[in-house]
Formats: C-alpha cells, sequence, structure tokens
C-alpha cells in the first residue's frame, strides 16, 4: 500500500518546491500540516527568503476582514475563526489557530513585513451549504458521521502500534532544516492524496476547493503581480492539486452555480482543551501545550530543549502537588527517552518516547500516578483572548433565534417577568410545534439553567400540579450576556453548550446522587444524549462502593423521573436497566448496612423507605428479591433492632408477614432477657409505618402488656425511655384507640383509659420523667 | 544427559536463534552485549533471521519490551513489576539469555535472603585457617556479574528483608562493591546491570524504599492485552500441563475456555470486554495462572467424577472457589456478576449461569 511505502522511506517522486527553481512561471507552493510548528517555523524563514509581494492562505476568502483582528496586539491565541449559518439547525466551520500555526505565523509575518495577505479558500457560506447538502446525504443513507471513511484511520493502521501521529512527529516535526522538512511534507500530503483520490467522499469538494483556490491565484495574476511573487500556504495535500497544470481553475459559471445559505462568521477566544478535543487533520491537535513547547525548541534553535522541558514539567507539575521527583529522576528519564528513539532510529524522543520515559522514571511504571501532570504538560489549560467587541459567537445567534422561535422576546429586558408553563399538549391547536410549545420552552430555559445563564430562574410550583406546571422568572442583563459568550467555549448552540456542561458534571461528580440528578436535567432540557451518557457514568459508579443510603437515594430520583417523565415526551426505558441494578446491590448490602448506632439508623430508616417506594412503582423492580431482604432484616438478631422493627413494619404493610408471624416475632423480640433498650427499640421501629393495623391487633398488646410486667424496676425504666419516643409522635386519637384496647386488656373502662393517657403531666410526674432523661444506659 | 532435567536455561534452549540472530547482526552492539538492541526485541517479540524463525517468548505489550531493553542501555538498573502470573521472571530470564548469553547469574529472594548473598561470603575453614585472601573468598552472582561485565538477576527482591534490599542501594549507585577485608574495591565492568522482579499484591512482601526504587526504572507488566492472547496463553499451559497429570478428561473445548478467560478478564478489569458495563472488582488477582489451574482443575473433577467432559457443573465449582476467596464483598460482587452480566448473555451463557446460581 501507498502509505507503507512512504513510511519505509521509499517515495523517490520530487515535486513542489524543487522543480520551481527550474520553471519560473509557477507561484511558490508552501505545504503544510496544521497546527504543525516546524511548519510555522521553516514558513516564517522560506517567507524571508522569497521576499513574495503576496501570500495566500488557505481559509475562506470572505473573511479576509477578520484578519486585521487576527493581527491585533490584544489577540493572543488560541483562537478560532467561526462561521456558522443563520437558520436552524445551526452548522458551523471551525478555523483555529495556535500560536504555532502556519497559518497564523505567516498572517504575522505579512503584518510585520507589510505584505498583503488573503484567504484563498471557498467562501464560507458555500461550505456551510456542502457541509448541509453532506449531512443531508448523510441522513438518507442513515449513516453517522463516524462511518464516513477517514483516511486518518487507515494510514493510523498501517503506520503500526504508534498511529500515525509519531510518524509525522519524527518524519516533520523533528526535521532541523527546510529540505528534510519538505520532505516530510511531500510525503504526508502525497500519501493522503495516494490513499484518498477518488476514494473519500469528499472528493468532489476537494476538486471544487482546488478549482476555487486556483482562481484566486489566476485572478491575482491578471491583477499584474508575476506568479513568482506569490506564496501560497496550503495543506500539504493539496500542494499536487493546485500545480496540476491540467486542472483549470474555476469559470464564472462555476462559482455562480455554487450552493450558498446564509452565513455569520467571528473569531472567538479557544482554548487548548477543545483544540485537544478536535484532534485529526486541520481541526486540532491532541497535545496543544506540547506542541507548544516544541514550537519554543525551535525558536531557541535548539531540539533537545523539547525533552528536557517537558519532563521538567511533568516533574515540576509532580512536586506542586506533593510527590517529591529528584532532579536525578528527570536526567534518567531524559536519557530513557533518548535511548527509546535511537531504538526506532531517531535522533530525538518523539511525544512517545517522551511519555513512556516520565511513566517509567517519574511515574513508578504506572501512567495513573503521572496522568494529571501529563494532561497539563501536554494539554494544558491555555484560553485565548481576544480585543472587546470583537466577538459575536453562534451559542449567541442560536439565542435569540430561539428567543424568537418560542415567543419569549418580551422577556429580554431589564424588568424581571414571570412567565408560567402548562407542559400538556394543548389539543386545541393543530401543528406539534404549537401545540407542545411550552414544553418546548421549558426545555429551552432549563438549559438555560443548566448553563447557569442568569436571565432565567424556576420558581416553585404547589403540588397539585406539580407533574404539569413550572414557573419561571425572566430577567435581562447584561452579565446574562457575558454569561452566553463564555458558554460558546462549550459549544455551538444552547444545546450543544448545555450537554457539554452536563457531561463535565457528570465526570466530576464525586456520589452517586449528584449524577441522578444530572439525569434529572437532562430529563428537563429534553436532551436524550445527555441522559445515555449519565447512565453509563451512574452505572460505572455504582460497582464501587457506594454506601447503600446513597443508592437508595439514587433509586429514589431515577424512580421519580420514571413517574414523572412521560409528560417530556422522551423516552424513559434506558434508566430502567440501571435503576434494576442499583436497587439489587442495594438489597444486597442492605443487611450489612443495618450494623450501626441508633444515630445512623435514621438514615438507613430513609433508605428503607425510598428503596420500598420504588419497588412498589415499578413492576420490573424484583419485589421478591426485596422481600427476600426485608424477611432477613427482620429476622436477623444481630442488627440494629430499630431497623429490624421497620423491616417486619414494610413487610406488614406490603402483607408479607401475617398476625402469626407477627406475634411470634414480639414474643422472641419482647421477652425477658433482651434488653430493655433492644425491645423496645424494634418496637419502635415497628410503630413507624401503619400504626391503625397494628392498633387494630388486641393480641399484640396484649402481648406488651405481659412483656413490661416481667420487666423488674431498673429494666421498666428503660424500657419506658424507648416506648415513651415510640409514642411520641402518635396522634391523641391514636392514642385514644391504644387506650381502648388497654382499656380492653386490663377490664377497665376505654375512656378512663385514654383520658389519663392524653392528660398532661403534673409537674412531679413531670420531674420523675425529666430524671429519666439523665438515666445511664451503661449501667 | 539433558534430556532428565525438568527445565534447561533459556539461551541453551533457543540456542539456535540466538546464534541467527548474532550471526546476522547489522547493528552497533552496546559494550558487554553479544547483540544490538533491535536483536534482543526480535529475541523477545518473535519475527524471522533469515531462514531461522524466532518464536516471541513475550505475547502482547511489544512497547514494554522496548522501555526494559532501552534502560538496560542506559545503565540503569530494570525491575519487573506485575501481580502474580504475569511472566515477570519469563521476560528477565529472556532478556539475560539474548543480551549476555547467560540467564544463571541469579539471586533468589526469599525472606531468608542475607547481605552475604547479594555481596560475597566466606570459605570459613580457609578463612579461619589462612585468614581473609582472595581465594577465601565467595563471590555472590551480583559480584559475578560486575567482574563480567553483564546482568545479574534478582528474583522476587520484594521478599527480602529491607536491610537486604538495602546492601543493593549502593552498588547501584556506585557501580561498585567493596570488601574492607582486603582493603581493596572492585569496580563494575561496562555492561554491568540488575534485571529484579518483585511481586505487588501479595502477602509477605516488604515495601521496598524510595531510595531503592529511585536506582530502578520500572516497568509494570499487565495482566495480557486481549482476549485472544489470553486465551492463547491458556490453551497451551493447560495442554502442556494436562499431557503430564493424566486427568482422564477431554481439553476443555474453545467456548468453555472463552467463558473462563472472559469471566476472569472482565472480573480483573472491572468492565465488561465490550466496555458497555462496569462490574465490581474482586479482591483476589484472578491471573492467567489461575485460570489455567482452575481448568485444569475442572479437568480432573469431569475425569475423576464425571463424565470426562468438562460441564457446566464441573466449570461453576471452581469458578466459585476462584473467585469467592475469603472476603464477604467477593460474594456480593460474584452475585451481582451473575446477575447483570452473565444472566443476559443469552442461552449460551445459560448453562453456566443456573449452575453457578445453585451453588450460591
Amino acid at each position: 500500500m501507498a502509505a507503507v511505502r512512504l513510511m519505509a522511506g521509499l517515495r523517490p517522486v520530487e515535486k513542489g518546491h524543487h522543480m520551481q527553481q527550474e520553471q519560473y512561471s509557477k507561484p511558490h507552493v508552501f505545504g503544510i500540516r496544521h497546527l504543525s510548528p516546524a511548519g510555522a517555523w521553516h514558513l516564517r524563514h522560506y517567507l524571508t527568503e522569497k521576499k513574495p509581494k503576496l501570500v495566500l492562505i488557505e481559509g475562506p476568502s470572505d473573511l479576509n476582514d477578520q484578519i486585521d483582528n487576527i493581527t491585533r496586539p490584544e489577540t493572543k491565541p488560541p483562537i478560532a475563526i467561526l462561521a456558522y449559518t443563520k437558520a436552524a439547525p445551526v452548522r458551523t466551520i471551525l478555523y483555529p489557530f495556535a500560536e504555532y500555526s502556519p497559518e497564523y505565523q505567516a498572517i504575522l509575518w505579512c503584518k510585520e513585513n507589510d505584505t498583503p495577505c488573503r484567504f484563498m479558500d471557498l467562501p464560507s457560506d458555500v461550505f456551510l451549504a456542502l457541509e448541509e447538502k453532506r449531512f443531508l446525504a448523510e441522513e438518507a443513507e442513515n449513516k453517522g458521521e463516524e462511518e464516513r471513511t477517514n483516511v486518518y484511520a487507515l494510514l493510523d493502521k498501517q503506520a503500526g502500534e504508534d498511529g500515525h501521529e509519531t510518524f509525522w512527529e519524527r518524519t516533520m516535526e523533528q526535521s532541523a532544516d527546510m529540505e528534510s522538512y519538505h520532505r516530510g511534507t511531500d510525503t504526508f500530503g502525497g500519501s493522503i492524496r495516494e490513499l484518498s483520490v477518488g476514494q473519500e467522499k469528499d472528493w468532489p469538494e476537494i476538486l471544487v476547493r482546488e478549482a476555487f483556490m486556483k482562481r484566486q491565484l489566476k485572478e491575482a495574476v491578471d491583477s499584474g503581480l508575476k506568479p513568482e511573487e506569490i506564496v501560497l500556504v496550503t495543506g500539504a495535500y493539496h500542494v499536487d492539486g493546485l500545480l496540476d497544470r491540467t486542472a483549470e481553475p474555476m469559470s464564472d459559471e462555476e462559482l455562480k452555480s455554487l450552493p450558498r445559505t446564509e452565513a455569520n462568521h467571528t473569531l472567538m477566544p479557544y482554548s487548548n482543551y477543545r483544540l485537544s478535543t478536535r484532534s485529526g487533520y486541520g481541526a486540532g491537535n491532541r497535545a496543544p501545550a506540547y506542541y507548544g513547547i516544541l514550537w519554543e525548541a525551535l525558536t531557541r534553535g535548539d531540539l533537545s530543549y523539547t525533552a528536557r522541558n517537558y519532563l521538567s514539567r511533568i516533574a515540576g507539575y509532580q512536586r506542586a502537588n506533593g510527590t517529591p521527583v529528584s532532579s536525578a529522576e528527570v536526567i534518567e528519564a531524559v536519557q530513557l527517552s533518548h535511548a527509546l528513539a535511537r531504538l526506532r532510529g531517531s535522533h530525538f524522543p518523539a511525544l512517545r518516547d517522551l511519555r513512556d520515559a516520565a511513566v517509567t522514571c517519574l511515574g513508578g511504571g504506572s501512567f495513573a500516578a503521572i496522568n494529571l501532570a501529563v494532561a497539563d504538560t501536554e494539554i494544558g489549560t491555555a484560553i485565548g483572548t481576544l480585543p472587546d467587541g470583537v466577538s459575536r459567537t453562534s451559542i449567541q445567534e442560536d439565542f435569540y433565534r430561539q428567543l424568537k422561535e418560542w415567543k419569549l422576546e418580551k422577556y429580554r429586558d431589564i424588568a424581571a417577568q414571570d412567565l408560567t408553563l402548562d407542559l400538556r399538549e394543548n389539543r386545541k391547536v393543530s401543528s406539534s410545534k404549537s401545540a407542545f410549545l411550552d414544553l418546548y420552552r421549558s426545555f429551552f430555559l432549563h438549559q438555560l439553567r443548566v448553563l447557569g445563564v442568569s436571565f432565567v430562574k424556576p420558581e416553585a410550583v404547589n403540588q397539585d400540579n406539580a407533574t404539569w406546571a413550572e414557573r419561571w422568572v425572566l430577567r435581562w442583563t447584561p452579565e446574562a450576556e457575558i454569561e452566553l459568550v463564555e458558554a460558546a467555549l462549550k459549544g455551538d448552540t444552547v444545546a450543544q453548550a448545555a450537554s457539554f456542561s452536563m457531561k463535565e458534571r457528570v465526570e466530576n461528580s464525586p456520589n452517586m446522587s449528584d449524577i441522578a440528578l444530572v439525569i434529572e436535567d437532562a430529563f428537563t432540557c429534553g436532551m436524550a444524549s445527555a441522559v445515555t451518557y449519565a447512565i453509563q457514568a451512574l452505572q460505572a459508579m455504582a460497582v464501587e462502593n457506594v454506601s447503600v443510603t446513597e443508592l437508595a437515594a439514587t433509586a429514589h430520583r431515577l424512580s421519580v423521573v420514571l413517574q414523572y417523565g412521560s409528560i417530556r415526551q422522551l423516552d424513559s426505558e434506558p434508566l430502567k436497566p440501571i435503576l434494576q441494578q442499583i436497587f439489587y446491590r442495594a438489597c444486597l448490602i442492605f443487611p450489612g448496612a443495618c450494623v450501626c448506632d441508633d444515630a445512623a439508623s435514621k438514615e438507613l430508616v430513609e433508605a428503607m423507605e425510598q428503596l420500598n417506594g420504588a419497588a412498589l412503582a415499578h413492576d420490573f423492580l424484583e419485589s421478591r428479591t426485596w422481600c427476600d431482604t426485608l424477611q432477613e432484616i427482620a429476622a436477623r438478631d444481630d442488627l440494629n433492632t430499630k431497623l429490624s422493627g421497620f423491616a417486619a413494619a414494610i413487610l406488614l404493610e406490603r402483607g408479607s408477614m401475617d398476625n402469626d408471624r407477627l406475634l411470634l416475632e414480639m414474643q422472641r423480640r419482647l421477652s425477658k432477657g433482651v434488653p430493655a433498650d433492644l425491645g423496645a427499640g424494634w418496637f419502635e421501629g415497628l410503630a413507624m409505618k401503619n400504626r391503625y393495623a397494628l392498633i387494630a391487633r388486641l393480641s399484640l398488646w396484649e402481648h406488651l402488656d405481659t412483656y413490661l410486667d416481667t420487666l423488674d424496676d431498673e429494666e421498666f425504666k428503660r424500657a419506658l425511655v424507648f416506648l415513651r419516643r415510640a409514642f411520641a409522635d402518635f396522634s391523641a386519637a391514636e392514642k385514644d384507640e391504644i387506650a381502648e384496647n388497654m382499656g380492653e386488656i386490663w377490664g377497665l373502662n376505654g375512656q378512663q383509659v385514654s383520658e389519663a393517657v392524653n392528660s398532661t403531666l403534673n409537674q412531679s410526674e413531670q420531674q420523675i420523667v425529666e430524671s429519666l432523661d439523665d438515666f445511664d444506659f451503661d449501667l | 544427559m539433558e534430556e532428565q532435567l525438568q527445565r534447561l536455561p533459556a539461551e541453551q534452549l533457543f540456542q539456535a536463534e540466538i546464534d541467527a540472530l548474532i550471526a546476522a547482526e547489522k547493528d552497533p552492539i552496546p559494550t558487554g552485549w553479544r547483540m544490538s538492541p533491535r536483536s534482543v526485541k526480535t529475541y523477545i517479540c518473535g519475527g524471522r533471521v533469515g531462514s531461522q524463525i524466532i518464536t516471541p517468548k513475550y505475547i502482547g505489550h511489544e512497547r514494554l519490551v522496548e522501555i526494559a531493553i532501552a534502560t538496560l542501555v542506559t545503565d540503569r538498573a530494570l525491575l519487573l513489576i506485575g501481580e502474580p502470573g504475569t511472566a515477570k521472571s519469563w521476560l528477565s530470564e529472556h532478556l539475560a539469555a539474548a543480551i549476555n548469553g547467560d540467564s544463571t547469574k541469579v539471586i533468589q529472594g526469599t525472606a531468608g535472603t542475607t547481605e552475604e548473598q547479594i555481596r560475597y561470603s566466606w570459605n570459613y575453614a580457609m578463612l579461619i585457617a589462612n585468614g581473609p585472601s582472595k581465594e577465601a573468598m565467595l563471590k555472590s552472582p551480583v559480584f559475578h556479574a560486575m567482574e563480567t561485565g553483564t546482568i545479574a538477576r534478582v528474583e522476587e527482591i520484594s521478599r527480602c528483608a529491607s536491610e537486604v534490599q538495602d546492601a543493593l542501594i549502593s552498588i547501584l549507585s556506585e557501580k561498585r562493591i567493596s570488601v574492607p577485608e582486603l582493603s581493596m574495591e572492585v569496580p563494575a565492568k561496562k555492561g554491568f546491570s540488575v534485571i529484579a522482579t518483585a511481586n505487588t499484591r501479595d502477602k509477605g512482601v516488604n515495601e521496598m524504599s524510595a531510595a531503592l526504587k529511585r536506582r530502578f526504572n520500572i516497568v509494570v507488566l499487565p495482566a495480557p492485552a486481549d482476549l485472544e492472547s489470553e486465551m492463547e496463553i491458556v490453551r497451551t499451559r493447560v495442554e502442556q500441563l494436562s499431557a503430564g497429570l493424566d486427568l482422564n478428561a477431554a481439553l476443555p473445548p474453545v467456548d468453555v475456555m472463552e467463558k473462563v478467560c472472559t469471566i476472569f478478564r472482565e472480573l480483573r478489569s472491572g468492565e465488561t470486554l465490550d466496555h458497555s458495563q462496569k462490574v465490581k472488582g474482586t479482591t483476589g488477582v484472578l491471573s492467567t495462572a489461575e485460570a489455567i489451574s482452575l481448568l485444569c482443575n475442572s479437568m480432573a473433577l469431569a475425569g475423576s467424577f464425571g463424565n470426562g467432559k468438562v460441564e457446566d457443573e464441573d466449570l461453576a465449582a471452581g469458578l466459585q472457589g476462584a473467585i469467592i476467596k475469603d472476603d464477604d464483598k467477593d460474594s456480593v460482587a460474584w452475585k451481582e456478576y451473575l446477575e447483570h452480566v452473565m444472566k443476559k448473555r443469552g442461552s449460551k451463557w445459560l448453562g453456566l449461569y443456573k449452575a453457578c446460581k445453585d451453588l450460591l
């Protein structure tokens, strides 16, 4: 295959700049790899050497007005040129520039040397129209974007375990002289072109672009410049195409026939993080900060600076974060990285060698030990800046468009206004858009809420209509506008940015119930994709050592989403397996968690209640497993008795414990010899639920009565404290009924007993009871 | 005579390959080595030299082999760390065999290893009769390696007491050994280095001091990279082992090995093979070696008490024993794995699921 041959260094073809010396009628074409420090470095020298009168750069030709902004002193890369469609759905194209982007350095060189420079590629509105067409075509074929044939994936396979990045780093970024750099770019552009001629889906588009670029060149020549006075800066991929004499420049008719769509463009601040997430040709770079080090090394004229700097930075980060690293270790790492490079026949270590050396010498063989340092050194946290007022981003555009679409424009006012939404379908209107207008509004407002844009503020609604009504307070301030611009770094549209910020929250969540909250948010925002992502994270966390209370709280949240999710027209089916899993796990570890003191038992009672609620609400949760768990808790003697009692109460309520079983259990729990506090604790747990059922069981009270009779004075005092607590929140009516029971047992008039029970304590009685508060249970 | 040995050292077992590599050498050879770093890598990861096929000794993770070799080129000592059963000693032996043609300069570390065994000791009869002399000195493998500029191996270094480990520190940093009794100092010749191996997750190991760790470049050997390579290792080893053990059972079919390796890999890595689901890990190591012994054990069960074919029941007993060690958490993890992963895998796994469920 082509690339294999090329990588073995066998490519004999000489073209491009090598031929320029012989034929003077050609322009100078400098092929680059985007975001390549060596390219930027050599390009600057190349320009100084050729002293062109015009520099044409690959980039949308309608965005020339941004060149001035790029060269302003306040502008600090990484920045990006962004073009986006005015109509929904918003499509964008993005040209990111780092400091070491060849294009960026070419623009700077032109400014410094008073040389005109222009972009020469298709105008952005054409690009966006083509993008739109391609998307529609793909949708028709029912294919996702990932499935597009990708020559880079092909290259990766052929370059072996390193992937193509390392290969290009060795052949291009480490080339000390321009000749070897050009050999590298020729190989690079040529091999990709060879792999993709006619193969890639984009091929017709590529031909159109090259024809257009040639047209730009022809216009420049027609205006009186000689071809050799012009330098074209373009991706190495296009060099062969631009020098191909058989291909004609684009004609006027062809230009007219190009599709166009209404579009806007702007400069926006970019971040290293975003550069690294959009790796691939032209759009990004896996290790932007590391490439920054390469750029620094080139400007210092010392390529060995890279290894020293990279490894010292990692060591510095480790030290700053509390892990001691000695200089000796850094020296060892530098040596090892060079030995690794030599093993590959390379003079300087590539990123891969450096990282492996760092893992071996600074991380004790484990990547996990230095992964944060590596992320900081390779990706970095740099964010670009722009002069004030330059940026009008697509997220702002999207926001105003949606404001109009959902008829919310009148709320964009400095005065706060209320908005009440009814999420149910409005059956009086015909189109689905207006039938669910309020629902869509709610999605939009929730997305803004998730993004932290202070324009929206949710208000509580009363219980009756909680499932379908929402109240909001909307107020527009300049801060809201700023918050919106800041959100531009997270995505191109409000929805994208909200989805990104939820993803971020999921990644940074320390516990499960926080992720469950994100799931709830994703539902309120109407964003199914975020739901899927959060579920995965939740699943991953559910296997960690999570407490049963955490599991129960999560199960409860999910259960609520499942019950009330349907009003939001989202498929809640994916939540079921995860809820099942969490529920099952909670069942398995619940008995073990019940070994605890009374203080902790409060939380567990709540957890048990939440799990029971979930089990009752959803058929797909195995109620048998839950009942088995409860039976175990109810029957075991080594657990907190209050919890055992409460488990018995739930079983009783579910009809899974009959009268005989209950009596037997009560006899065992309240028998002589069981410490009174344990027995009474059990009764307290039992009495926390379904009191009427308890009150109705006369035999139960009979037994309690006999039990109390068996206690001696000291024991009775203990039991009294607990029983008093157990009955504390019984209502007067309930106490009445208990009194009637007792009356019946003692053969007295229920009324009299009730009066005695419900009357307030007199002073002497109060004193006795208070003395019990100081009762020493450690006796 | 050689046939009667249970096992030959690597350099004799693979002599033909080593000779072929040396004969075909084109790259520069470091001082004290017998072949270039690239040839060492070919010897270990496999390939071909002329008509000689070089069998791969270490499957997968070629990059780690590169790092190990590069470490030895830089004169640094190499420490191979890994869980039991990750081929640390195997790799160390073959590295020494390829670099020096001699893998026998080895100290086998135990709790009873003494400092003398790392440095030197004396022939006490001669010492008492004639006083200290060069003749009365018994040199350790490390001493020998320093004199000859070759590689010494220290196996299970973390099992040695820490004062014994400390004896290595000055040897590795100063590259010389002093003999005060004879008032002399022996400097190491170029090419001297040490390959040590250590266990991370085991009982009875001593924590290594930071000072000693710093003398080493550390390479962590992981479990086999993917299901295929692990199954390949398991298949060959089960075949070899069962041949010598008269188990009266047929070799387990491929799908049984696949099931065992899948379960082990998933519980070991904490997620399903398709990465779609996290699973709770267990306290045990669940190494490839354990998978091998589990399968042999199942074969013994099937051969002695079953129909000679490894059935789901034979497997279930072994699995439960291997996975649930002594911890309550293991049992919870295993139950969850059965419910959330195995049960949902469909009919192929149903028999095993039921057999495992019955045992719980």
